[in-house]
Order: structure tokens, then C-alpha cells, then sequence
């Protein structure tokens, strides 16, 4: 004890020296970020090593001399440098780097690198971006804000899923990029996928969901989309499409914050074909205006050791058609520590998400109100007088649908199928996540990450008697689907990191994962035919003991394990190589080829650092990246079973067999890119090329059915290309204290193409490959070789030299069908393809003092997309605005030019099996997607310590638009029916407000 | 360091072992466990037995209805003058305007093959291979039944070389298919006559409830409808195989009680069409003919009222009306449903027709047959007799009093046509054919009554009754309103087969072209098959 007093005494009276000598004193102060405390800024005073650094709520105290300078940093801000003077309080509020600076960006599996380094295309998005124009499903808000990355939205409503495509499709399966969150790969099952522009007769074309629209967009704090192959390997097949990672809140050190935010909007309907006068007021009293309703609640806090991160919302939504509504409710616990002197770091966390929807819109011609809507006899009297859609029927003692003419298949009164064919969507998403972390020393350490995360997708349809008798039965039906995937995921990684001398830095990671897909289904469909024993009443009890009736369950799983390795090595910060090798072992291959492994090399220099550059270039870099994915096939898929069908003995047909002995898929990607920042970082620009091949996939094609396949086999085969540039680039062409603009541009450009689709040696000729079955209508999307995906196939019009139309008027009127084309597939012709050329998005921000202005401009140039809602409106009634007046010249088959009227014609070429070439539009859109002014208020005298109010608008006008539907909208987020809108719901427009409390 | 490479080391075996260890159920995990493998069937034979259900089920496929419409209803049912579809689909242009829809007709030609030959061949080698041969016989008489439907649709099939390849297939000539048929036939005699004992087929049975017996009288029967089929084609060999199924010990079929009946448990696809989806009424052709000839079965085949649907009213109350084939979409329709609208109240058919009972051949037909056989000179017995025989054999199976009566009417004809909503569609009787025998007749009119007489009996056999109708131009079927056939099918000869389908063309070219010079002509609707010489005698 005397020698500690001592030596405390020794060391006060030394540092007591020292102060006198430097005039010392004591400086105090808070940093803040966007009004927040900062904690964690380092505050030193320059040239010197003295320094410390700020706690839980931004403050901090050091003593300094009137002449130093306080330097304070903190990763992804801009350093601030300050003269002490004889200021002994200095508050800061520190502003963040632009955009596509921020040094760190969270990585495979996790791992944060230096932005710098990466020798592959990442982008990030934060979460005031996200959440700035707040929508249900939250990846939607990456929309014009990612180059390379198309988003469309499922034409369901509220909670709808959501198709992302980066960097063009590549696969015959799945597109879609992996999601992960906090590093461990998230489940993303759907549990249905529409195929047919006809729409599915058991319930209608429906949208099976996604995980995403079960996450709470305010949980989110940031989102990094790493766009190739290169950036996922480590993440193995599943990442074949790019990854999205989230980063979601976790608690913060000390004290404790709460944050509150409500936001409200009102969606209209908007962007409808152009109906007459009397039609357009009809479909306008079905519609109803929409609202969105999201709250939720944080809390956040814990001490050094333990942080707590607890999180509430809720959703309340009614959708534009009357009926639809959604519910949902969204908790997410997340628990964080650092013991044993920060050397073990455990993650926990559980979410819990529930959703509810009832009558969620369906797209295509079964079980869809809008057909009823949009093809009334206006002089029937006011649609609304349907709004009865049921009348007694004595014969049977029960109600009876009513309708302005005899019901067919696809249509029906709307207000019946809304009221007497009501849908309910149940979904539930837990997702729990375990990690721990242990540092030996400063160069090695363990982790260890599991998760446990289960999706349930519950669905039924209760159709009342009297329904029509292609969709029931005369005693109603009953369709009820549960679907349930669970995926246990686990890994282990030793991580190293070290230096040697001065200039060669390196690290690596090598690890081993297994994850466990799991997914359960129940079906059970009364059926057409089957039947209910007892009217109305909807039980799988009430069935009819009939072999017509459908009950079947399905049990699939799937392993894959790995052993995965990962290091960079980087030179004087100015070059950067990186390596990964992965080795995935799959249990949906046969033994043979169940083993593939892939690597990846990447190199990137730091241009600036390593030759002299003019002072106004800020930063420069080149990366180049090369990789291979390999990638195995659903399970159960190569070698299934027959089924056995309910009360029908087995499946007559015998099932699909690979024709050889699988392989793996492949794909292999190139990419190149280059970044410079200008004039201290204020302008930026970023362009990258990209080339990738998919190759080898596993197709299912058909073979003569009068072969022994019985019409289909399995073979490895193909070559599908995509290469493309993005450009993205930033700017702030004014900043100062009250005033700054940052504008953001992202341009993406990718062109596909079908390079060969049969391996000679194989034998099989492979003329197409159905991505979008034709059946009885005239829209079908087929590969062909020399061709792109989503090419759109439709029924063309022949025409004479002059362009008119060929009619043969002898007999009524008979558009004469084309017969010219190059390639014609079961009677169809290609008419343009569904992707765009170029994607162009323009961001926005301007602060001025306390208030921000943000807009977004989102464009798609190129492509076409097809109008069946139009061509079905002009066969089925004479309701589209052209069909009331006007002419059309067209030719007899003489070659004589006569006219016809618009109502005429159209009525002819119209149709859900029509001439459908004649209702293909330029799919070009440029539009006003987001806008938000924002006012920041000061209540920190009401203790809240920050207040936003939000005035929000999504889509909102189109600048440029031919199509007569919002071609943003897809009926399918699989690879069906891309460029076609069959009775989709209309795209809205929003308007709303938003409000953001933190305490 | 060291201890980390150490650490490293032992690590990196570490997650090796575990790789290693984990794929070990690998196998077993990739799998349905709710699907079944033939390991699995192994009790009651049902390895073997099952595969029959799916065969028995497809020869006309009950599920889905959808199915039917486009292998049998939108061509074979309407071409026999049986049936037509109120709504002019596509706009008028589709087959029944002779605007044949590829996209429709290629189920003709893959339900058999995905459903029936491929499991045939398992049940002929599986059962082959078990000594089984019951199980090989009967299956190849279903082959049989169901593939010389699909040549009478198209002519050239892919049969014999069934089998050679997975992806695939040659083509025979309509000839080389009929002699491998009686071929089949023979050897499925053989096999079930040497083990007329054996009762493993019962539980599998559809049609007989394992009464090997019947199946022969089947067999024999099934040989004289394809040896008749061949009446002009190869006379010789079509005397040879008639005589074969004559004067076999098993006999032929004789009553009701051993009539080709499937027994389904599914509902007839007829009724979802036409009750469900009204998409199909009586034809115009045989309502003029039956209701010409006061025949009192239009009670049993049609119907005023749809099934439960008491309020619609007949658009002339109180009568059989039917619709002209191959209408158009009339200039004065706005579109398809307005068309509709105005027949979707015409004759619909009677339920009786549309049980979950499945008719293939019939007592009715089989004496028909032998009639034709009879005046032929093939058989000895009296004409007259098996005519008479047949339609009364008919009105019993149809529970209809009145047999005598109607046999011997000899005035009344087949009556105009009159359609009550367009009248441009009426049309004037094409035949003036009465019902009574007359012996003094020429052989030629004595044809046109037998098969006159038996299309009325196999009602609603369109498959059949078009098959016939093509052989002999009996009975005299209205022509298409509209032909679109772009002059491929001539309106008065009418279509004579169905082009080979679009998935041939795409996926077995060489194939195609190869049976294009076997058919002898052009690959279209208007294209004679071999047994289709346009002479009776």
C-alpha cells in the first residue's frame, strides 16, 4: 500500500509539473453525429500521442493547452480540427464522410473490410435512406439506390414480396440474391410462385411471400449489396446472385436511449389503361383510397459488458381494393456482450414476426375481382349496384351470386369473389441468432455462429356455393396450404491477422458451415369436382370421400457443408490481394459429384498512394476480381419418387431423370472497376464492368413424350451471359454550415444473352427452354439460343408492305396472324424483351438548417412489357377509351385498304389468346419515386433529444411513361411472367407522414 | 506461432471431420418420404398392380377435365357429330372451324404416352420377369384399346420401336401399327387363355372384376373393330383377323353385362364440361338424325336442364335443340361470351352419360360389327339379325322401352336443322336413310343404317364414332359452318386426322419427317389414313 501511495504521489506532483508548465487545463465538450450523442470519437491533440475518447453519451474531458489542436475522429466522419483558444467547453457535431466513402463496409460471412480494399463492386445504403420514405416491405427502399440492382414489386399490396435482380438473371431457378443478416444467411422461402398468365385455378395467382416483408425496416441500420459472384463466394451457392446484407441495431454502452416513429400514408390508385368515361368512373368507385399505418418503438442501452437492444412495430395497412387489409407485428430482442476484457464477445438475438392478411389481391384471370371490374356493361347501371352480390335462392334455401351476365371462369362478380371467396394469409418468421467470439491475442481468434430461423406461410380460400363451376363445386370449396421452412445454420472460423515488417499486412479466415433446410407442406383442395358435402361449411372434414379431392404432404430437406478459406493480403495500404477457396458438399447431388469447389482471386491498388496525383484528386483505386460459384440443384430433384395422389392411386407419369450423371452448375464472373474521389471527397465516380457466364445449369427439358423419359430429362447444359457496366457517382456541390446538396447517380447497363443452350454430347436438342409456359394464352417467355431472358413471346398481326393490318373480312372479321418470323414457338413470335437496357437512378438530399429536402429519380430505359389486361378488356367488352371512336385502315386479302372502326378492330385483336403483339408497349419509365421534406425540431427542453417530422411521397408521378400499366410491378417474383401485367393490382401512388422521436 | 499453427492444424482436421461426419446421411435425406418407390408396393403386387389404375385412367383421361376437353373434346367428340362447344373459342379460329390449335392437339398425342405406354412397358418387363403373365397380357390389350385410337388420329405412331429410345422415338406406318396390335393381340390371348385361372389381376381390375373370361370376349372383340377398320385397306388380312375373332372359343361380347366399361371413381370429365364450365352441347347433326327418327335415347344422352340448375330455361322449350359445328365468331357478336350466351342454353347432356363409368365398347357395338362382318361375307350369320340385335342390345343397356317399335320404323328420316338464334346455320338433312331393315336395300345403304345405327348406340364413343364416320362417310354429319383450314381440309370431305403435334416437331424432327412420308401426304387435317380409302366395297 506505501508503495502505491508513493508512487501516486511521485506521479501527481510529476503530471502537476508538467500541467504547470503547459498551462493545462481542462476541457469538456459533446460530439454528436445527425443530433445524436457519438460515443467511441477519438479526441487527441494533434501531433502528439495524448488523447482519450468520448463515453455513452458523446462527452468527454481532457485537459489541454490553450495553443493545441483537438483532433477529433471517428470512423466514416469527417475529422474535425480544433484550436483550443481559451474555450473550455467545445461541443462538435461531427458530419459524416459522403456516402460512398465510409471506410468500413461489413462484408462475407461478417467481416469488415476497409471500403479501400475490396477488389470486387459493393454499395451501401444507410438507414435514414431506408427509412426516409418507410414502406412494408423494406427492400423496397433499395429501389434507384443501388446501381446493377432492378427491383420490382409484387402487384399484391401491402406486405407484397419483392423480386431483386442484380446484375441481370443468370439462373433457369432462382435469381434472387441471398439475403444475410448480421452475417448469417437468412431463409427467404416462398411458398408459392405463379406460373401462368391464365392465373392458377386452386386459389388464383397468389403471392407466396418473403421473409424480407416480416422485417422491421426501423431494426435496420444498414444495408451493403455486394453485386458479383467475387463478393460472395464465401457464401457459397446461395450467393450465385449477389448478396444483401443487413446490418441490424444492436444496444449501445451506457445509459439508454428510446426512439419512437409513427409514420402514415395514403395510397391512391393510379396508372390505369385508358378506359372510356363511363368505364374509368366504375373501376374508380371499386378502388378505395389505401392506408399504411407503421409504428414502432426501440429501446436501447446495457453497460460496458452487457447491451440490450429491444424493438417493437407494428403494421396496419388496407389495401386500394376493399377487403385487403394486413396486420402485422414485429419484436426483436438482441442482447450483445464483451467479457473476459473484451477478448470474448457474445451476439444473441430472437425475432418474431407475425403477419396477417386477409384478401391479399391476386394477378392473372382466376379468382380476380379486377376482370369483373374492368370488363362491366356500363349500361347495366352503376357497377356499385353489384355491391349486392348475392340474392336468395329458394330452391337451394341460400344465397346466390348475382351478376350482370352468366359468371365464367374468370369472372365472376367482384364483390362476390371479395366477400365469398375471401383469402387469408397467415405468416410467421422467427429468426434466433447465437455467436460468440474469442481473441486469443491481437492476431487470433474463434467464432462460432448459429441461427435457428423458421418461416410459416399459412394460406386458405374459402369459396362459397355458387361460386363459378370452374373454381367450385356446387357446394363451395375449400383450399387450405401450410407451409413451413426451417433452416438451422452453424459455423466455425478461425481468424488471423497479422503484419510482416512495416509494409505487408495480412489476414485470413478459414472456417467450416453446414446449414439445414428443412421444408414441410400441407395441402388440402376440396376441388371443382371433389366437392364439400355440406354448403359452406370450410373443414377437410367437409370433404366429399372423393379421389377429386386433393390432400397431400411433402417433406424436403436439404445439408450443405463446407470448408471455406479467405485471406487478403495487402501491401503499403496501396495493393490488395485476395484469395477464397470454398468446398461445398450437398446432399440434393448423387455421391459422384456432390463435392465442388470454387475459388476466387481479387486484386485492387490504391492509385493515389502509389504514384503522385494532382491535389484535387482525393482518392483512386483499380480492382479487378475473378471468380467460379458452383452450385447444386433443389432437393429431391434429381432423382424423385412417383406421387401418390389422394383416393388415385400413383402418379401415371414417370418422374423427370437426369439423362447422365449430374454435375454441379457453374458459374464464372469477371469484373473490373475503378474509383476516384475529387476536391477532398466532395465528387466521386465509380464504374465497374462485369462479364459473367452461367453455365452447365441443370435443365429440365423436353424430349419426345414417345421416348421412354416420357417427355422430359435432366441435363446439364447451357451458357448464359451477362455483362454489363455501372457507374455510380456522388457529389456535393454546395456544403456549407446552413446549406448542403448531395446528389447521387447510379447507372447500371446489362445485356444478356442465351449463348448456347444444348451440349452436343448429350444428344439432346434443346430448340427452347420454357420460362413462362404459353398454354391457351398469347404471352409465353422462352430461352432460345442467340436470344436473352425475358424475351416475351406473343401473338403477331400480319401486316402489308405498308404496315396495315391483314384482315379477312368474308366472313366477320379474321386478323391474319403473322408468318414471317424468324423463330415462332407454339404459335407465338417474339415481340421485345422484358429487362431494360439501362437503369438510371437519381438521388437527392439537400439540408438547410433544420430542414432536409430528398427526392428520388428512378428511370428504366429499354424493354417492353405487355399489356393482357388491355387486350382482354378490348376482347371482352368495349370499355377501353380507343374502342369508342376512331378507325383503322387495314388490307382485305385482296389487298384492298378499307376501314375498320377502333371497336372493331380491337375487339378482334383483343383477348387473353388475341393478337397480343398489338398490346406491346416501351417499357421506358422515368419516375418520381421518393420525396420527403423533413423538419427537425428541438425539444430537448421536453427531454427528447431528437424530433423529425417527415412529409413522404412514393411514386409519384411518372415523367415518362408509355405503357398503361407501372412496369415496376411484376405478378410473379420468380423468373415467370416478367414484362406481362394480367389484371395486376395498380401501382399507387403514396403520400404520408412520418415521425421520429429518440429520447 | 507456433501454438497457433498448432491450433490451426488440429482446427482445420477438426472441421474436416465434421465435414465429413455430416454428409454421411447425405443419401438418405434427398428424398419425399411421402412419395413411393416400387421397394415400397411390394405386398399385394401393387409394385406391378398400381401401374394399371393410370393406364385404365387415361384411355380417356378423367382428371383433370381440361385434359379430356383438348385429347378427345375439341376434336374427336365434335368431329362426330356428337357434341359441340357453344362458345367459338379463339375467336372462332380453332379446330372445330378447322383452325387446328397445335397448343390443344399435342395432348392427344403425349397423355397416352406419359401415362399409358410408359407403364405398359414397366408391367410387360416387371411382370414378364416375375412370371406374371396375366399381368402382360392384359396390359397389352389396354396398349391396344388406347393406342389404336391415337393412330386413327394421326396415322403413323411410335409402337413397335416404343422402348429404343429416351429421348426418341421411330415412327411405324398405320400399317406396321395394326399388325403389331393383332400381333399384341395374339400374344395377350396366349398368355391369359394359358392361365384363365390366375387371380392376381382381380384387385387391379376396372373393368371386369377379374373375370379373365370376359377379357378374353373383350379381346376378340377389340380384334374385329380393327379388322373391320381395315375392311378396304388390306382386305386379306383384315377377312384373316376378322374370322380369328369370330371363331375364337371365348367368344365375342353379346350382352350388356360384359360391355368395356372403365369403373372410375373419379367424376366423368363430360360432366365438369359440360355442367361446370358449359362448354359443350348436343350437335346439330345428332340431333337432327335423333330426333328425325323419334329415337326415344335422346332422353338418355340429353337433357333440357343442367344437372341442379333449375331455372335456366331451353331456348325452345321443350325440345332437343343442338348447334351447328364449326361456327364462327357470327358478325353479330361482339365477342366469344355474347356468342355464347345466346347457345349456352341448347341441349346440354344427361347425366346418364356422364357417370364415373368410363364406355369403351359396348354389347351394341359389337353386333354392329359382326353385322357389317355378316355382310361382308365373313360371317355366316344374317345381317338383319345383328343389326336388329344391336339396337336392341342398345335401348336395354340404356334402360329404354321401345326397341321393337323403333326397328321397325321405316319412314322417318333424319330432319332439317334448324338453328332458332342465326338462321343462316340451318341446314337441310344430308341423308334420307330410314331405320327398319330392308333386305332388298344395296349393300351401300345396308352400311349406312348399320353405322348409323351403331353411332347412335356408342354415343358418346366420339373417338370412335369419328374413326367410323371417316371409314364409311356414315352417318352424313353437317359440315363446318367455317373453314379455316387456309384449303388443307375440304368442307364437304371433311377433316380427316390431326397433324402431328408440335412437341414431335420440336423434340423428334427426324422422327417426324420419317412418319410424314410413312402417313403418304401431306402432314395435315386433310390427309387420308391408310385405312381411310373413301370406298366401302
Amino acid at each position: 500500500m506505501k508503495l502505491i501511495k508513493l508512487f501516486s504521489i511521485v506521479f501527481f506532483s510529476l503530471f502537476m509539473g508538467y500541467q504547470l508548465v503547459a498551462q493545462e487545463k481542462v476541457v469538456t465538450g459533446t460530439v454528436t453525429a445527425d443530433g445524436d450523442p457519438l460515443p467511441g470519437v477519438s479526441v487527441v491533440i494533434k501531433n502528439t500521442q495524448k488523447g482519450v475518447s468520448t463515453d455513452f453519451n458523446g462527452k468527454y474531458e481532457i485537459k489541454a493547452s490553450p495553443d493545441d489542436v483537438l483532433v477529433f475522429s471517428y470512423v466514416g466522419m469527417k475529422p474535425v480540427e480544433i484550436k483550443v483558444g481559451n474555450q473550455t467547453q467545445i461541443d462538435v457535431a461531427m458530419e459524416e464522410t459522403a456516402q460512398a466513402l465510409k471506410k468500413v463496409i461489413v462484408t462475407a460471412l461478417g467481416i469488415k473490410k476497409q471500403r479501400k480494399s475490396l477488389t470486387y463492386a459493393a454499395q451501401d445504403v444507410k438507414a435514414d435512406e431506408l427509412q426516409r420514405v418507410k414502406q412494408t416491405n423494406p427492400i423496397n427502399s433499395l429501389a434507384g439506390k443501388i446501381s446493377g440492382l432492378t427491383i420490382e414489386r409484387n402487384a399484391s399490396g401491402a406486405g407484397g414480396s419483392v423480386k431483386v435482380l442484380l446484375r441481370g438473371n443468370k439462373s433457369l431457378r432462382n435469381n434472387q440474391p441471398l439475403y444475410v443478416i448480421d452475417g448469417v444467411p437468412l431463409a427467404n422461402p416462398t411458398s408459392y410462385i405463379p406460373v401462368s398468365t391464365f392465373g392458377d385455378k386452386s386459389g388464383g395467382n397468389r403471392d407466396g411471400g418473403d421473409a424480407l416483408s416480416l422485417i422491421n425496416p426501423d431494426d435496420i441500420e444498414s444495408i451493403s449489396v455486394l453485386k458479383g459472384a467475387s463478393a460472395s463466394a464465401l457464401y457459397g451457392s446461395a450467393g450465385l446472385n449477389g448478396v444483401i446484407l443487413i446490418t441490424t441495431k444492436k444496444g449501445r454502452k451506457g445509459g439508454f436511449t428510446a426512439s419512437a416513429s409513427s409514420s402514415y400514408t395514403v395510397d391512391s390508385p393510379a396508372y390505369f389503361m385508358a378506359f372510356s368515361d363511363e368505364a374509368q368512373k366504375n373501376v374508380d368507385s371499386f378502388f378505395q383510397k389505401g392506408q399504411t399505418n407503421i409504428n414502432s418503438v426501440s429501446l436501447s442501452g446495457g453497460t460496458q459488458a452487457a447491451q440490450t437492444y429491444f424493438s417493437y412495430s407494428n403494421t396496419n395497412a388496407k389495401g386500394i381494393i376493399p377487403t385487403n387489409d394486413l396486420s402485422q407485428h414485429t419484436f426483436n430482442l438482441r442482447e450483445t456482450a464483451q467479457l473476459l476484457n473484451n477478448k470474448l464477445q457474445i451476439n444473441g438475438s430472437v425475432m418474431f414476426s407475425k403477419q396477417k392478411i386477409n384478401n391479399r389481391p391476386v394477378s392473372a384471370l382466376y379468382f380476380n375481382p379486377l376482370i369483373g371490374v374492368y370488363n362491366y356493361d356500363a349500361s347495366q347501371g352503376p357497377l356499385s349496384k353489384w355491391k349486392e352480390f348475392e340474392v336468395f335462392d329458394p330452391s337451394r334455401n341460400l344465397m346466390k351470386q348475382q351478376w350482370f351476365r352468366a359468371t365464367s371462369d374468370i369472372e365472376q362478380n367482384p364483390y362476390w369473389i371479395l366477400h365469398r371467396n375471401p383469402t387469408l394469409d397467415n405468416n410467421q418468421k422467427w429468426l434466433l441468432n447465437l455467436g460468440a467470439t474469442y481473441k486469443f491475442n491481437e492476431h487470433f481468434g474463434v467464432k462460432i455462429r448459429g441461427s435457428f430461423d423458421k418461416n410459416t406461410m399459412d394460406y386458405t380460400r374459402k369459396i362459397y356455393a355458387t361460386s363459378n363451376g370452374t373454381l367450385s363445386h356446387k357446394n363451395g370449396r375449400y383450399i387450405l396450404a401450410n407451409f413451413d421452412n426451417t433452416q438451422w445454420y452453424g459455423d466455425l472460423s478461425a481468424m488471423y491477422d497479422t503484419k510482416f515488417g512495416e509494409d505487408i499486412s495480412f489476414s485470413a479466415i478459414l472456417g467450416t458451415s453446414m446449414t439445414h433446410n428443412l421444408t414441410d407442406t400441407f395441402y388440402a383442395d376440396s376441388g371443382n369436382t371433389g366437392g364439400l358435402q355440406y354448403a359452406n361449411v370450410f373443414a377437410i372434414q367437409n370433404f366429399n370421400a372423393s379421389a377429386d379431392v386433393s390432400i397431400n404432404e411433402h417433406h424436403l430437406q436439404k445439408k450443405v457443408s463446407s470448408v471455406y478459406f479467405s485471406s487478403t493480403v495487402g501491401y503499403k495500404d496501396q495493393l490488395y490481394l485476395d484469395v477464397t477457396a470454398r468446398n461445398d458438399w450437398s446432399s440434393a447431388l448423387p455421391a459422384e459429384s456432390r463435392s465442388y469447389f470454387y475459388p476466387s482471386v481479387g486484386l485492387t491498388g490504391i492509385l493515389n498512394k502509389m504514384f503522385e496525383f494532382n491535389e484535387n484528386i482525393s482518392f483512386a483505386k483499380v480492382r479487378a476480381s475473378y471468380a467460379e460459384v458452383g452450385n447444386d440443384v433443389p432437393a429431391n430433384f434429381l432423382y424423385p419418387n412417383r406421387n401418390i395422389f389422394f383416393g388415385a392411386g400413383v402418379d401415371p407419369q414417370t418422374p423427370v431423370r437426369p439423362l447422365k450423371v449430374p454435375r454441379p452448375e457453374r458459374q464464372k464472373s469477371v469484373e473490373f472497376g475503378t474509383e476516384w474521389h475529387f476536391l477532398d471527397d466532395r465528387y466521386g465516380i465509380d464504374i465497374g464492368y462485369y462479364n459473367t457466364n452461367t453455365v452447365d445449369q441443370y435443365f429440365i427439358v423436353d424430349a419426345s413424350a414417345a421416348g421412354t423419359s416420357g417427355g422430359r430429362v435432366g441435363v446439364n447444359s447451357g451458357d448464359i451471359q451477362n455483362k454489363g457496366w455501372e457507374i455510380s457517382a456522388f457529389a456535393e456541390p454546395f456544403r456549407n454550415d446552413n446549406f448542403k446538396w448531395h446528389t447521387q447517380l447510379n447507372y447500371a447497363a446489362n445485356h444478356n444473352e442465351v449463348l448456347n443452350l444444348s451440349n452436343e454430347s448429350d444428344g439432346v436438342e434443346i430448340p427452347y427452354y420454357t420460362i413462362s409456359p404459353g398454354g391457351v394464352n398469347s404471352y409465353a417467355s422462352y430461352l432460345v439460343e442467340g436470344g436473352s431472358y425475358g424475351d416475351i413471346y406473343g401473338q403477331v398481326v400480319k401486316r402489308d408492305d405498308a404496315g396495315h393490318p391483314i384482315v379477312d373480312l368474308s366472313s366477320g372479321v379474321a386478323i391474319q396472324k403473322d408468318d414471317n418470323a424468324d423463330i415462332t414457338i407454339a404459335g407465338l413470335e417474339k415481340v421485345g424483351n422484358a429487362n431494360p437496357d439501362f437503369m438510371l437512378g437519381w438521388n437527392n438530399s439537400f439540408d438547410y438548417k433544420n430542414f432536409t429536402f430528398d427526392f428520388l429519380i428512378d428511370g428504366r430505359f429499354g424493354g417492353v412489357t405487355m399489356s393482357m389486361t388491355e387486350a382482354v378488356v378490348e376482347g371482352m367488352s368495349d370499355n377501353s377509351a380507343r374502342e369508342q371512336s376512331g378507325n383503322i385502315d387495314v388490307v382485305d386479302l385482296n389487298g384492298n385498304v378499307t376501314q375498320l372502326s377502333n371497336k372493331v378492330y380491337y375487339s378482334a385483336a383483343g383477348g387473353r389468346n388475341g393478337f397480343t403483339g398489338e398490346y406491346v408497349y416501351d417499357a421506358t419509365n422515368i419516375r418520381l419515386a421518393e420525396m420527403s421534406v423533413s423538419y427537425k425540431f428541438n425539444l430537448n427542453k421536453f427531454g427528447i433529444k431528437r424530433a423529425k417530422v417527415s412529409l413522404i411521397g412514393n411514386n409519384l408521378m411518372f415523367f415518362y411513361k408509355k405503357a398503361p400499366h407501372d412496369p415496376n410491378v411484376t405478378g410473379s417474383i420468380g423468373n415467370t411472367l416478367q414484362g406481362v401485367d394480367v389484371f395486376n393490382l395498380p401501382s399507387t401512388r403514396s403520400l404520408g407522414l412520418n415521425l421520429n422521436l429518440n429520447f | 506461432m507456433k501454438r497457433i499453427y498448432k491450433f490451426l492444424t488440429i482446427l482445420s482436421v477438426l472441421m474436416l471431420l465434421i465435414n465429413i461426419s455430416c454428409t454421411k446421411d447425405f443419401d438418405s435425406i434427398n428424398n419425399d418420404p411421402t412419395q413411393i418407390t416400387d421397394e415400397q408396393l411390394t405386398a399385394d403386387f401393387q409394385y406391378i398392380g398400381a401401374k394399371f389404375q393410370p393406364v385404365f385412367e387415361s384411355i380417356i383421361i378423367t382428371n383433370p377435365a381440361w385434359k379430356y376437353q383438348l385429347q378427345q373434346n375439341l376434336n374427336a367428340d365434335v368431329f362426330s357429330g356428337y357434341m359441340t362447344n357453344p362458345r367459338p373459342f379463339i375467336a372462332g379460329a380453332n379446330n372445330t372451324t378447322y383452325n387446328l390449335v397445335p397448343g390443344w392437339n399435342n395432348f392427344i398425342w403425349t397423355i397416352p404416352y406419359k401415362n399409358i405406354m410408359n407403364n405398359v412397358a414397366y408391367i410387360e418387363k416387371q411382370a414378364t420377369e416375375d412370371g406374371f403373365p396375366v399381368f402382360v397380357g392384359i396390359a397389352k390389350i389396354l396398349k391396344v384399346e388406347a393406342m389404336h385410337r391415337i393412330s386413327d388420329v394421326f396415322g403413323p405412331i411410335v409402337y413397335t420401336h416404343y422402348g429404343e429410345s429416351v429421348t426418341t422415338s421411330e415412327y411405324d406406318s398405320q400399317q406396321e401399327a395394326y399388325y403389331a396390335f393383332f400381333d399384341d393381340l395374339d400374344t395377350a390371348q396366349d398368355l391369359i387363355s394359358n392361365n384363365i385361372s390366375d387371380g392376381y389381376f382381380t384387385n387391379f381390375d376396372m373393368v371386369y372384376e377379374g373375370n379373365l373370361e370376359k377379357w378374353m370376349k373383350f379381346a376378340n372383340s377389340l380384334r374385329l373393330r380393327l379388322a373391320i377398320r381395315i375392311a378396304m385397306a388390306d382386305p386379306v388380312k383384315a377377312q384373316t383377323e376378322a374370322q380369328k375373332a369370330l371363331t375364337n372359343s371365348y367368344g365375342l361380347i353379346e350382352n350388356n353385362a360384359e360391355n368395356f366399361i372403365i369403373h372410375g371413381n373419379k367424376s366423368h370429365p363430360l360432366a365438369t364440361i359440360c355442367n361446370a364450365w358449359d362448354d359443350i352441347r348436343m350437335n346439330a347433326s345428332i340431333e337432327s338424325y335423333m330426333r328425325g327418327y323419334n329415337d326415344p335415347r335422346i332422353y338418355k344422352y340429353f337433357s333440357l336442364v343442367k344437372e341442379g340448375d333449375t331455372d335456366t330455361q331451353p331456348v325452345v322449350p321443350g325440345t332437343f335443340k343442338g348447334i351447328r359445328n364449326g361456327l364462327p365468331l357470327l358478325p353479330n357478336y361482339a365477342d366469344e361470351l355474347a356468342q355464347k350466351a345466346d347457345y349456352v342454353n341448347f341441349a346440354v347432356l344427361n347425366k346418364s352419360v356422364m357417370t364415373s363409368d368410363l364406355q369403351l365398347m359396348t354389347a351394341a357395338e359389337v353386333w354392329f360389327l359382326r353385322a357389317e362382318a355378316a355382310l361382308r361375307g365373313w360371317d355366316s350369320g344374317d345381317p338383319q339379325t345383328y343389326y336388329e340385335t344391336g339396337i336392341t342390345s342398345s335401348f336395354e343397356y340404356r334402360g329404354v322401352p321401345g326397341a321393337a317399335a323403333y326397328i321397325a320404323d321405316n319412314t322417318s328420316t333424319p330432319m332439317d336443322y334448324v338453328d332458332p338464334v342465326n338462321a343462316s346455320n340451318s341446314i337441310n338433312a344430308l341423308s334420307n336413310v330410314t331405320i327398319a331393315w330392308d333386305n332388298a336395300a344395296s349393300d351401300e345403304v345396308k352400311l349406312e343404317k348399320i353405322i348409323t345405327q351403331k353411332w347412335i348406340a356408342m354415343f358418346p364413343q366420339g373417338e370412335e364414332a369419328w374413326a367410323e364416320f371417316r371409314r364409311t362417310g356414315y352417318p352424313k354429319i353437317f359440315p363446318v359452318v367455317s373453314n379455316q383450314s387456309g384449303g388443307t381440309i375440304d368442307t364437304n370431305i371433311q377433316i380427316r386426322r390431326i397433324p402431328f403435334v408440335v412437341s414431335e416437331y420440336d423434340t423428334n424432327p427426324d422422327g417426324v419427317q420419317d412418319a410424314i412420308t410413312k402417313l403418304g401426304g401431306p402432314d395435315t387435317g386433310g390427309t387420308r389414313l391408310w385405312w381411310d380409302t373413301g370406298s366401302n366395297f
